[in-house]
């Protein structure tokens, strides 16, 4: 079995699925970045390039997929929290049709 | 932005220094772009110094920034993409200069853009040239075609004065086309970018 294969692809497959992570993750509440990354990193065992996350927010926002906002907390050092928008909500609908449409028809070809 | 602060001394440098690469990296950025990111990547040091299970700070930090990255490499595609949406938005030619010289790595539509600016560049130079020799430089008009800049003998200048205005008037227009062109392709590539 080729270790390298399988490693390359599992590598290309985390980073495709990554924003369709976050935005699955984002539907229950809202999370700041580095709850969000533990949250990754909890539900998937993903080891999120963490510094790699903020860029990929700061695409989900221009696309208007998730607003943030800052808040202030008691140790001083706000948090920013991040919250799918509606646009965020049905594109993420659309994105998990396509990703079970995806799964039924591998399932078919292995039958 | 409030600082953390260590009680090591190590650890303060440590934290001191990152933080100083992250706003040196970020400079070129508007003010509120640069707080942002500065507040967002605090935030993030500070909670998972919370979070870390290692006994001592120094090496809890070590663990944070090392997972987080160098700023330079980390921030690259960011500081390239917020300063290229400025640029596109504010009109000014230092942000488009520079946003360019951020992006030209990422893909051959930039270069063009580069050229193109580069042609606007050497008509505002033609203005300059016209103010000190005004009977050398122009819009010419011969048997067959035209030209602007230094014409030949053969042709007839016929501008004159209003070379200035009407030139500067054609500029400022192909500027501004120019820069909504690149507005356009910035929106298209982030598109692809979404898709893949």
């Amino acid at each position: 079995m080729d270790e390298s294969f399988i490693h390359r692809w599992q590598s290309q497959l985390k980073k495709g699925t990554l924003s369709f992570i976050v935005l699955n993750i984002l539907q229950d509440k809202e999370y700041y970045g580095y709850e969000l990354i533990e949250s990754v990193r909890e539900h998937t065992e993903i080891e999120v390039a963490e510094g790699t996350l903020y860029p990929l927010m700061n695409r989900l926002k221009k696309d208007d997929l998730v607003t943030s906002k800052w808040v202030e907390q008691e140790s001083g050092i706000p948090r920013k929290y991040y919250t799918l928008t509606e646009t965020g909500v049905n594109t993420l609908k659309q994105m998990q049709m396509y990703w079970d449409g995806l799964e039924a028809s591998i399932k078919r070809i292995k039958l | 932005m409030k600082q953390l602060e260590f009680k090591q001394e190590a650890a303060q440098r440590i934290y001191d220094d990152y933080i100083k690469r992250i706003n040196r990296t970020v400079a070129t950025l508007s003010n509120a772009d640069q707080q942002d990111i500065q507040l967002e990547f605090n935030s993030h040091i500070y909670e998972s110094m919370q979070g870390s299970s290692k006994e001592s700070e120094i090496d809890s930090l070590l663990d944070v920034l090392q997972k987080l990255g160098a700023p330079e490499e980390v921030l690259t595609q960011l500081v390239a993409d917020k300063k290229l949406e400025q640029a596109t938005k504010t009109f000014n030619p230092v942000h488009i200069f520079k946003a360019l010289a951020l992006n030209i790595s990422n893909g051959i539509s930039y270069t063009i853009f580069v050229i193109l600016y580069l042609i606007l560049g050497i008509g505002v130079f033609s203005v300059g040239a016209k103010i000190f020799f005004p009977d050398k430089v122009g819009f010419y008009v011969y048997e067959k075609g035209w030209s602007i800049g230094i014409g030949e003998n053969s042709g007839t200048e016929v501008l004159g004065n209003w070379f200035i205005p009407v030139m500067l008037g054609v500029l400022l227009l192909l500027y501004i086309l120019t820069t909504l062109m690149l507005r356009l392709i910035r929106k298209l590539k982030k598109k692809k970018k979404a898709l893949q």
